[in-house]
């Protein structure tokens, strides 16, 4: 186990230098002028102020040596500067990523406690008009886009019935929690902010829910069909014939033994999450990575969009890892066999 | 994730409403109706994309009526900011999204499935060099890799399907693999080689015929994935630019439209049906080539 | 294959507690009565929701219109535009004088200006940072194109002299990019005011976090794609700002804008497009709709590779009778907008009383015919796939297409993000395109220079000037130099109105919509207007 862990950790370099290279290939077709996000469009007709610009950001020097330059810088922790908001990316990937995993984090616990729970229904009734209704709601949301899927939850919610708070992490006009950790719930709770804590929670609901209910579908397919295995075991007839009360048996028995096939589609939730937060994020205004990328493709802002993919894809190593290492914790089977 | 064939019977009593309700399609097969009902939409929107042109009563770009018009007899789905008929417009909008869907599978899985089954044929080095790039490509979050191809090469349909290409093929290549590496270890495969055929024609007769139908039944289901995907591009504006009528394209119309809600209804439900059809027929489809599943899952 | 189970019964207990809390979670936070959260009053900061497109916080590199509103609010400038958007007046500068010649200006500096850290305004200030716009080489360094020197005279009195005549010059030093810099400040922070700062001035971030202006707010705390944040300054010299701090929201579209509006999360929105106003309702705001110096054009560049005919005098003449120009306003605005003569735009100097653009389909067809295109040609529209002013340029292409269709012009309509279209139409060249421009300060020469005919100037050069019959450049270049040399209001107007003129005649640029801007504010703000300088002066808004 520990060996494959160390491997995995040791191709993780490497991959990250085929992702850098290939956004950098990639930069190389592109048609457009990154310099408009630098100096305005009015300037590049102003040919001392574009040569000024090109030297101030490097974009006068031939493309292997900026990748060389890239390479290095990023190798001491340095992702360069980005073109639109004129700060280090790393800084702007900082301050962005926790907003960004806290709605992941809510998401993934709306769609596996809502797949989970769809998925008993429809274990539990196999074939019926219920199991087929709880499939139906759990497909849905990964069948809905997402994108529209927020416009009328915004519409219905915030807008119709003001049940829940518009765009945003916060109220605009609370004071925000002083940054410790950078996720919301955890800072205001820190500053004792029991107002802000409300606010914070409010203001995730929406977002949550909708890029949570896009992968309850994946979550609810997987636990049902380990549950229905589960259940066929003859062990728990057993616990039937003893006498165990319903509930009793789908949850200690037949739950938990399938939760464990469930883990392995947590690396794969992961890229499905970080999809839709893209998109969820524009409708949402939430200051994350997504609408950070979506603004940074929009402007050509290279070292922004490079920055992302590298964050992005470490992102989905990293869950893979983690996935499998949680598969081979909880089965001692694949413990031995790795 | 099933390892054998389950021994488990339902012996248990069905909750009575849902029993009376659910008698008379018990009776036609509860199994058949999502299957049946996706072929029903998949088949109707087929032949909506193929003839619309012959018979339909608006332009899907030009001007049909006043703007921001809600539904009415004349436009059961209202008309857009330009006046045009959102319901001609989205039934156009499969014009686009079902061929994008379709050249971007049949592509996807030809480039994966041929790299696929060679790594998984010849294995050593072309494996590992084949897989390292498919482990490349699968790193990148798709929709950051599919953003970052449209930022480059500019927005647009062909470019988002070439995007998308590049983003759905190592999944067809790791998913050929497994199965060439799995078929492999079949007897007869042993008693081809025993008998003497190419290594080119052992791959193409004897493994590779007994490897499709995962890949048939994945095919499927992404076809719904690759339309969102699609249309997620587009909403960004880094998809199919106005005014064509694609769905993710309209819905972004409809969205700066908002308190219109009838212009993002016509485009958003034909995705959804359209997604909800491609995964009830993958379901079906596993169900025909995996008779282990047809109980259980 | 038979499983055991291998988990011990804590592991379900704390699946099932952790799904039963995260439910009561959400719950308890959907059922919340709606007033827990204390909502602040009058006390509270101004909020304005925004679509933000700031590339810079330092005067000499910022380039934007949410910049201007910025500046404006942090930065002092030496003049500003008083609210009838026509007069200059003092702002730093109690008294000035210009030279006959129009080269040389003299300003006294008022006295009671201050810092927002409490140091005078002085001349040497005044130098360093007009200098620094020059020499940074950013966004608005081609506002000190025509500076020759700034001399400080004494700590209150600075002479500034530019190389030809320039009548435009007050206006320029009335555009928030100009405002003033503490410079011992910002020298203390990396800036450089010295011939090679575009290379050696690293205050870019500096400024991102802090402000050193003399202007009614101070810069508290600005994130990217999230808000920018300013608290009144309290020792302003001036009359003090009637809202204890501002907030620009990044809120991306018109529509959100209008919910946070209708909902009361937002205070003011600029950017809400006729048809949202008028679906949305909300009795607590005030919609005010006011003519809008930006505007929309079609632009015709006969020198471009790839025009399918030679885009001739009759052509482009014809091209320009097919457009439907009402029809457009309607369309796209909603009605809510104003046809623009030529590329200056209605209000500047030298509009007065231009003929209105016409629409004649006969004609155009004739005209048509007589250029040996009887039936029409194909030709590509490219423009940039965006809503601007509350403009949806692709709404406004197909309104295009299908008025030149009337004429048997067939368009194909070539979208494109801005980054692109702004490369294309350089190199190489578009023959037929969409584009958008808004002020950057009061006063025309700025239109000429980008618009006009004159050798070497952007537009131009995509026509073809020197080498496209009938566009020489010489009569526009002539006329533009009598402006900026006009000595009064009346000379210099009517040096304008004969440029405009000839503009109009030229048929390469058509202004197609000049939208109106829609000011949306709460009922209980009052002090909102839009200004030709500065967008909206923040340090004039009040709040019940």
């Amino acid at each position: 186990m520990l060996k494959v862990v160390v491997r995995r950790l040791l191709v993780m370099p490497f991959l990250l230098l085929g992702i850098v290279t290939a956004t950098f290939l990639l930069a190389q077709f592109t048609k457009g002028n990154p310099l408009v996000s630098i100096i305005g469009a009015r300037n590049l007709d102003n040919a001392e102020v574009v040569a000024a610009a090109k030297a101030r950001w490097g974009l006068d020097r031939s493309v292997p040596e900026r990748y060389a330059i890239y390479v290095w810088n990023l190798a001491h922790g340095d992702l360069g500067t980005s073109f639109r908001t004129k700060q280090p990316v790393l800084k702007d990937l900082a301050q962005r990523l926790p907003a960004t995993l806290e709605l992941v984090i809510c998401a993934m616990i709306v769609g596996a406690a809502g797949g989970i729970a769809l998925a008993i229904v429809s274990a539990e009734f196999k074939n019926s008009l219920a199991d087929h209704v709880a499939r139906l709601v759990a497909l849905m949301g990964s069948c809905l886009p997402v994108f529209w899927l927020g416009l009328i939850a915004l519409f219905l919610f915030s807008v119709q019935t003001r049940l829940l708070p518009g765009p945003g992490r916060l109220d605009i006009r609370a004071v925000a929690p002083p940054v410790t950790t950078g996720f919301m719930l955890v800072d205001t709770l820190l500053a004792g902010n029991v107002a802000g804590f409300i606010d914070a929670a409010r203001h995730l609901v929406l977002p949550s829910l909708v890029l949570g209910w896009s992968v309850m579908g994946i979550v609810a397919r997987m636990v049902r069909a380990s549950m229905l295995d589960v259940l066929g075991q003859d062990y728990i007839t057993m616990a039937r014939a003893k006498g165990a009360g319903r509930l009793r048996v789908l949850v200690h028995h037949a739950l938990a033994n399938a939760l464990i096939p469930a883990l392995t589609i947590l690396g794969f939730t992961f890229a499905y999450l970080i999809t839709g937060s893209v998109l969820v994020e524009t409708i949402f205004s939430w200051p994350g990575i997504g609408s950070y990328a979506v603004e940074a493709a929009r402007s050509l802002d290279y070292p922004a969009i490079t920055g992302v993919t590298i964050i992005g894809g470490l992102g989905f190593l990293v869950a893979n890892l983690l996935t499998d290492v949680a598969y081979a914790a909880a089965d001692p089977r694949m413990r031995e066999a790795t | 994730m099933l390892m054998g064939p389950t021994t488990h019977r339902d012996v248990r009593p069905r909750p009575r409403l849902a029993g009376a309700i659910g008698g008379f399609f018990a009776r036609l097969g509860w199994r058949q109706v999502p299957v049946m009902f996706a072929a029903v939409v998949l088949v109707a929107l087929v032949l909506v994309a193929l003839t619309i042109p012959l018979w339909t009563p608006y332009d899907p770009i030009g001007l049909a009526g006043r703007r921001l018009q809600p539904p009415s007899a004349a436009h059961w789905l209202g008309t857009d900011a330009l006046g045009r008929d959102v319901l001609v417009r989205t039934l156009f909008g499969a014009r686009y999204s079902l061929p994008i869907a379709a050249v971007v599978l049949v592509v996807a899985v030809g480039i994966g499935v041929t790299l696929g089954a060679l790594a998984g044929f010849l294995g050593g080095i072309v494996d590992n060099v084949l897989m390292r790039l498919a482990d490349i490509t699968l790193a990148f979050p798709p929709v950051l890799l599919a953003m970052a191809i449209a930022a480059s090469l500019g927005p647009g349909l062909v470019n988002t399907a070439l995007a998308l290409i590049i983003v759905w093929w190592p999944i067809y290549a790791r998913l050929m693999r497994a199965q060439v590496l799995n078929v492999k270890k079949l007897d007869h495969v042993d008693a081809a080689i025993v008998g003497g055929v190419t290594p080119a024609r052992l791959l193409t007769h004897h493994i590779m015929p007994l490897c499709w139908s995962p890949i048939f039944v994945n095919m499927t289901m992404d076809v719904g994935q690759v339309i969102l995907l699609a249309a997620g591009l587009s909403f960004i504006g880094l998809g199919a630019q106005p005014p064509t009528p694609e769905w993710g394209q309209m819905i972004a119309e409809g969205a700066s439209n908002f308190y219109c809600w009838w212009i993002a209804l016509g485009p958003g439900m034909a995705i959804f049906l359209v997604s909800l059809s491609s995964n009830f027929l993958g379901d079906g489809l596993r169900d025909v080539a995996d008779p282990r599943t047809r109980q259980g899952g | 294959m038979a499983r055991r189970s291998r988990l011990a019964p804590s592991r379900s207990f704390a699946t099932s507690l952790a799904t039963s809390f995260a439910a009561s979670l959400l719950a308890s936070v959907f059922f919340l009565p709606l007033d827990v959260r204390s909502a602040p009053a009058a006390d509270g900061p101004l909020v304005v929701a925004r679509a933000m497109d700031v590339n810079s916080l330092d005067p000499a590199r910022a380039y934007c219109d949410t910049c201007q509103i910025y500046l404006s609010a942090v930065y002092a400038t030496l003049l500003t535009l008083a609210p009838d958007n026509q007069t200059i007046i003092p702002m730093l500068t109690k008294s000035w004088e210009v030279s006959p010649d129009v080269t040389t200006f003299t300003f006294h500096l008022d006295p009671a200006a201050t810092f927002s850290d409490g140091s005078p305004v002085t001349a040497q200030d005044v130098k360093w940072s007009l200098e620094r716009l020059k020499n940074i080489k950013g966004g608005p360094a081609y506002l000190m194109d025509s500076l020759k020197s700034i001399e400080a005279k004494d700590p209150a009195t600075v002479v500034i002299t530019t190389q030809t005549p320039n009548s435009e010059f007050l206006g320029i030093l009335a555009a928030p990019y100009t405002g003033i810099i503490n410079a011992k400040l910002a020298s203390a922070n990396g800036a450089n005011a010295n011939a090679d700062a575009a290379t050696s001035d690293a205050s870019d971030t500096w400024f991102l976090a802090h402000s050193a202006g003399a202007g009614p707010f101070v810069l508290e705390s600005y994130t990217a794609d999230d808000s920018l944040r300013l608290a009144r300054n309290d020792t302003y010299w001036g009359k003090k700002a009637g809202v204890p701090g501002v907030v620009l929201k990044q809120t991306a579209d018109a529509v959100t804008q209008a919910q946070m509006l209708q909902s009361g999360t937002a205070d003011i929105a600029m950017q809400i497009d006729p048809d949202t106003a008028k679906t949305v309702s909300a009795p607590d705001a005030t919609f005010t709709s006011v003519p809008s110096f930006n505007f929309v054009y079609a632009a015709i560049s006969p020198a471009a590779k790839g025009a399918p005919v030679p885009l001739t005098s009759d052509v482009r003449q014809a091209i320009a009778l097919a457009l439907d120009y009402k029809g457009a306003i309607d369309f796209t605005v909603g009605g809510e907008g104003k046809e623009q003569s030529s590329a200056i735009p209605n209000g500047y100097p030298g509009t007065k009383d231009l003929p209105a653009p016409v629409t004649n389909v006969e004609k155009a067809k004739e005209l048509l015919a007589k250029a040996g295109h009887p039936d029409g040609f194909a030709m590509e529209l490219e423009f940039p796939a965006m809503n601007v002013y509350g403009v949806d340029l692709s709404l406004l292409a197909q309104k295009v297409q299908q008025d030149l269709g009337k004429v048997g012009i067939k368009l194909s309509l070539k979208p494109v993000p801005f980054t692109v279209w702004i490369s294309d139409i350089n190199d190489p060249g578009t023959p037929f395109a969409l584009g958008f421009f808004a002020p950057d300060y009061f006063g025309s020469a700025q239109y000429v220079q980008y618009f006009g005919m004159l050798p070497d100037m952007p537009w131009a050069n995509r026509a073809g000037v020197g080498k496209e019959p009938g566009l020489d450049g010489k009569e526009q270049l002539a006329l533009y130099h009598k402006a900026l040399a006009a000595t009064d209001v009346p000379a210099q107007e009517a040096a304008y109105r004969d440029l405009a003129l000839k503009m109009i005649d030229d048929k390469i640029i058509l202004p197609l919509v000049s939208p109106n801007l829609i000011l949306a504010y709460r009922n209980d703000v009052s002090g909102v207007r839009y200004s030709a300088c500065c967008n909206l002066p923040l340090g004039e808004i009040e709040k019940k």
